[in-house]
């Protein structure tokens, strides 16, 4: 029998991460509803963060790009098949436009045996495909496992900001409803 | 009425309303010499209307126009829901409706010629939507159309541009620029907002 990995068993709770993004300078959210960040939807409907839902992720890379023209800082919230869906809007605004995206992607189907090693063995294609789709489009990405990787937060802001960049934070877990 | 008509009409009633435009408007602003505050949203079929609307949520108190494509929104025909549950109050979202795909060069036709943009703009949940085919109406209504609270749909149709690529007359490489301007564009946009926030003391 395989042992529990810890952080599969420890998820992150949706509260830490929204306080982190908010500590971070994120000022709003746009998003396509994601199933591993249930929780953290659940958490912005008492946020402060102003959210913008839209039909499709090419929808919403375009309106956060929109908003980073405008001088806001958002978070595009969405899951791995939608970075798929999303592809030509982000190939226009971060590779010819060079206006950055931050993403926070959730895993959407990633397998059980999968946690405690690479995405991309995973034997489920939207969960192995993600890291090499976001390199093919120079998207730097970090991953969100459990608490002690919240930090990472900070640093894809900051290469959002700094370097005008597209980022983005791969959650590996289900956020935990706390 | 002619796109060029259409769009010289909108731009003569901006004031200094934002133009995000893609495809077809977005050649007839340049031909009609707009500079800012604009945005061409190219090379991005289906993107215009999402871009405005994030301008429009991040500043609510400036207006902004979209200038639209029918073969472009057809693209990414959810985003009339999406902007209409935002609410923005200072959207005007007009779409230039020729019926064809790649107006002035081959004029292909749309997926159909029965589907009415207006009444789709007002089922998702848009303010107000019209249509007008004729420049004098749309130039006597603008002003009125321009002050109402949006977000708000205007259709414009218009008579294509004649066809122009065939044996003799091919296509064309795309310079660079066709790829850089919404780039260089945003951050010109960008300024130009800044610009209008008060200062601080």
């Amino acid at each position: 029998m395989q042992a529990a990995n810890p952080s599969y068993t420890k998820p992150i709770p949706a509260s830490s991460l929204l306080a982190t993004l908010v500590g971070s300078g994120i000022d709003c959210v746009v998003t396509v509803p994601d199933w591993v960040q249930l929780s953290l939807h659940q958490a912005l409907t008492s946020s402060p963060l102003a959210v913008t839902v839209c039909c499709t992720e090419n929808q919403a890379v375009c309106v956060s790009t929109g908003m980073r023209i405008g001088g806001r800082f958002p978070v595009v919230l969405i899951q791995n098949q939608g970075l798929y869906a999303c592809m030509n809007a982000l190939r226009a605004t971060a590779l010819d436009a060079k206006l950055p995206t931050l993403f926070l992607i959730g895993q959407f189907g990633r397998e059980d045996a999968n946690h405690g090693h690479p995405h991309r063995v995973s034997t489920r294609s939207p969960v192995r495909y993600l890291e090499p789709a976001l390199e093919a489009f120079g998207v730097c990405f970090w991953h969100l496992e459990n608490e002690s990787d919240l930090c990472n937060i900070s640093i894809a802001t900051a290469h959002v900001r700094e370097h005008g960049r597209s980022a983005a934070l791969i959650i590996g877990t289900a956020l935990a409803w706390r | 009425m002619t796109i060029d008509e259409a769009c010289r009409a909108v731009i003569l009633s901006r004031g200094d309303a934002i133009v995000v435009a893609t495809m077809g408007a977005m050649g007839a602003l340049d031909r009609l010499d707009v500079g800012q505050p604009r945005l061409s949203c190219v090379p991005l079929m289906g993107g215009a209307a999402a871009l405005a609307l994030g301008i429009a949520l991040a500043h609510p108190n400036e207006k902004v126009i979209v200038l639209d494509g029918d073969a472009s929104l057809l693209m990414e025909l959810g985003g009339l829901v999406t902007v209409a549950g935002s609410r923005p109050r200072n959207f005007y979202h007009f779409v230039i409706e020729n019926g064809v795909q790649f107006a002035g060069m081959s004029n292909l036709p749309l997926a159909s010629s029965a589907h009415d943009l207006c009444t789709m703009a007002a089922g998702a949940g848009y303010a107000s939507c019209s249509m007008y085919d004729c420049v004098e109406a749309l130039t006597a209504d603008l002003p009125a159309r321009l002050s109402e609270s949006g977000p708000t749909f205007t259709s414009l149709h218009v008579i294509p541009l004649p066809p122009v690529f065939k044996h003799r007359v091919p296509q064309r490489e795309l310079p660079d620029w066709h790829f850089k301007r919404m780039g260089d564009e945003a951050r010109a946009l960008t300024t130009w907002l800044r610009s209008r926030l008060p200062a601080t003391a």
